[in-house]
């Protein structure tokens, strides 16, 4: 077999992408540990609820979920493309300004430095340097489609080239420092809702419309569901964000917009999940972990993207939006599905990359059904808590101290359902270090 | 030209769409001037509450508080005046609800902090809630005041004596300005007063028209 791809760039981004997954998740696990003893690591500013809550979000969002995926575009989009990444030196010096982008985050967050809108926290220096690596993750990606071998392009590569134009707009224009008052606010939920919608979304289907068919050996059900879906998404998506301030001091039509765009969401979600679930089809039982991530994801996939537009209704919204319900949709989006995908990606593409099988298949299904079933213990407490919680507010004779009392018992099986993703993630690690080690070692007994 | 085979195509399309979605739900309300027209009795933040709100920020207590009472009756109603407290500090006897949140209030916010989740209550309306004795001491130590809370013990905003840093009394003086940018409690209390004096005169008429008759 011919080495065509490198596989520098990759590869690290995908290690770092692991390494980092771990240290979001364990901040993770500290703030509901907090939920549940308040006064856990109490006293130390740096370890505050407010000044870790922010390292976990765009931790997982920048720090694990965006830089696996970006890792794995570096492996898949060289392999459609029938040619070689455009420069794996542009690649490891993006990864270079990635790490300290990430690093950098953690300790100015800690130390209490942020913009304070959600999801674009990060201080305006550290916002030109994520402007400059996705540039170059840009340059490098489109560079190598430039070059490519075969005229018609797969459906992965029509999201990751979406994905690389809307995450530019949407963090440029997002992070303006223009807006202030209600504006501000809408502003920060146009970003916020399509940092989900077109940055994560679009990434982990393009994933998973390219490991689908590897990991199963199907063939791709329907290109046309997936033209339908690509180009509805793409409509979309952009009207939703005002959903997040349904009732609160925004235009009523503006929140009508929401609503209406939000339910017609259903449309690209189940054209595309009827195309993985026909992709998927014979190899439901027969699947590997790296199968069982991929079918859960799309069912989780599936649930949170009908969640979603449900929320959006004036009448639900009323009940669950600010409570813990929202949590457990929030999680079942990026961790149950986006990061399903890319872990399967993950599983799919290292053993590729480093021409040797995972060290460990039973510590893949262990990572599988600890995550699956941490998470459904995270989710589904978290939603009848929630669901609860928003019904006693409803009623305001019962004082808010006691809706939150109320939530002890949730919080308190959250704590050990986050226990298990933990423990599910530390496997994963090891495996993938196993993995990785055995290889170098072998390397050197070759070469001596 | 299929966009399949035409990367400049896909490109394009998507540009089109995306500026179609954002031209009307950002552009247009960015120009919607009641969305940025100060209420009444809004004033900018002082220098003090600007500190506090910078405090506020670093600390991410926005991440467990929104500040946005919605229009709903439920919050109107949670968010107002209890009966006790009407009595105890304007000597009525009234549930007072609180206006939902407008846009006007909130023009001198930059960044905006209306938040999306209430691990803890909304806070745009509690200036006045609280006298700030009440406040140093939740911050200080919220388990204090409200026995079974969830919210950290701010205990690095106080000295070694466990008096209030200039950041604690920034910050207070901060959720003390919090929905004052609409006069209502004031305003409301008064309303009540009046109506309530409305009927006792005529109380009092329909008993002189008894004793008339009689
Ligand atoms: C982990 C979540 C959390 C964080 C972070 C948090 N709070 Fe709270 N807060 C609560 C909870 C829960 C309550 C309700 C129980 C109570 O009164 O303590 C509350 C209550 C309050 C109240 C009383 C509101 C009322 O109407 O009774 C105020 C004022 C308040 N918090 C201010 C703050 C400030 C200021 C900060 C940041 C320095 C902050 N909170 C950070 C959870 C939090």
């Amino acid at each position: 077999m011919t080495t065509l791809h490198e596989d520098k760039t990759a590869r690290w981004f995908l290690y770092f992408s692991v390494v980092f997954f771990l240290v979001t998740i364990l901040i993770g696990l500290t703030m509901a540990i907090k939920f549940v003893f308040p006064d856990f690591l109490g006293g130390i500013a740096a370890l505050g609820f407010g000044r870790i809550r922010v390292i976990h979000t765009n931790g997982v969002l920048f720090g694990w979920l965006l830089a696996a995926n970006m890792g794995l575009a570096y492996y898949t989009v060289p392999r459609l493309a029938g040619t070689k990444l455009f420069s794996e030196k542009l690649g490891i010096a993006t990864l270079g300004i990635w790490v300290f982008i990430i690093l950098a985050a953690v300790i100015t967050f800690a130390s209490g430095d942020t913009q304070a809108r959600e999801y674009l926290e990060l201080n305006w220096w550290l916002d030109v340097l994520v402007t400059i690596a996705w540039v170059m993750f840009a340059v490098n990606i489109f560079g190598t489609i430039a070059k490519r071998k075969h005229e018609q392009m797969y459906v992965s590569l029509w999201y990751i080239m979406g994905t690389i134009f809307w995450t530019a707009i949407l963090w440029i224009v997002g992070n303006l420092p223009v807006y202030s008052g209600v504006n501000d606010a809408n502003v920060n939920w146009w970003f916020g809702h399509n940092a989900v919608g077109l940055i994560f979304t679009p990434m982990g289907v393009a994933m998973a419309y390219y490991f689908i068919p590897k990991a199963t050996g199907n063939p791709l059900y329907s290109h046309k569901l997936s033209i339908i879906g690509f180009w509805t998404i793409a409509f979309l998506y952009i009207w939703n964000g005002a959903h997040h301030i349904i009732f609160g001091p925004i235009p009523t039509w503006l929140q009508t917009v929401a609503i209406l765009f939000s339910v017609s969401l259903l449309i690209p979600v189940w054209t595309v999940i009827a195309n993985f679930f026909g992709t998927l089809r014979g190899k439901w039982s027969q699947g590997n972990y790296i199968v069982k991530f991929l079918l859960a994801g799309t069912v989780f996939y599936l649930l949170t993207c009908f969640q979603g537009p449900m929320h959006s209704l004036r009448s639900v919204n009323q009940i669950v939006s600010k409570t813990d319900w929202i949590i457990g949709h929030a999680h079942m989006a990026v961790f149950g599905a986006f990061s399903f995908f890319a872990i399967a990606g993950i599983y799919f593409a290292l053993p590729k990359i480093l021409k040797r099988p995972m060290y460990s298949d039973k510590l893949g299904e262990w990572h599988f059904w600890l995550s699956f079933v941490g998470f459904l213990g995270f989710a589904i407490s978290l939603w009848i808590g929630g669901f609860i919680q928003g019904l006693q507010w409803m009623n305001y004779t019962i004082a808010f101290l006691d809706t939150v009392k109320a939530m002890f018992p949730y919080y308190l099986i959250r704590m050990f359902s986050g226990l298990f993703m933990m423990t599910a993630q530390i496997l994963f690690a090891y495996n993938v270090y196993k993995t990785v080690q055995v290889q170098d070692s072998q390397l050197q007994t070759a070469l001596s | 030209m299929k966009f399949e085979s035409k990367a400049v195509l896909l490109v394009l399309g998507v540009a089109v769409f995306m500026a179609l979605g954002t031209y009307f739900t950002m552009v247009v309300p960015l120009t919607d001037e009641s969305l940025f027209t100060p209420t009444k009795d809004a004033k900018p933040y002082t220098a003090v509450e600007l500190k506090g709100k910078e405090v506020y920020q670093r600390e991410g207590c926005w991440y467990c508080h929104t500040q946005q009472v919605r229009n709903l009756l439920e919050e109107t109603q949670r968010y107002g005046m209890g009966e006790e407290e009407t009595f105890k500090r304007f000597g009525v006897r009234a549930l007072i609800q609180a206006p939902p949140s407008q846009p006007g209030e909130y023009v001198y916010d930059k960044p905006h902090l209306l938040g999306t989740r209430r691990v803890g209550p909304d806070l745009a309306r509690v200036g006045g809630k609280y006298d700030n004795t009440w406040q140093f001491n939740h911050l200080r130590d919220p388990r204090s005041t409200s026995p079974g809370s969830i919210m950290p013990s701010y205990t690095w905003l106080f000295d070694k004596n466990g008096l209030p840093t200039e950041e604690a009394i920034a910050l207070i003086a901060y959720l003390q300005k919090l929905g004052t940018n609409i006069k209502w409690r004031e305003e409301r209390v008064e309303q009540v007063r009046r109506l309530q004096a409305k009927t006792s005169t005529q109380e009092n008429h329909s008993l002189a028209e008894l004793k008339e008759n009689n």
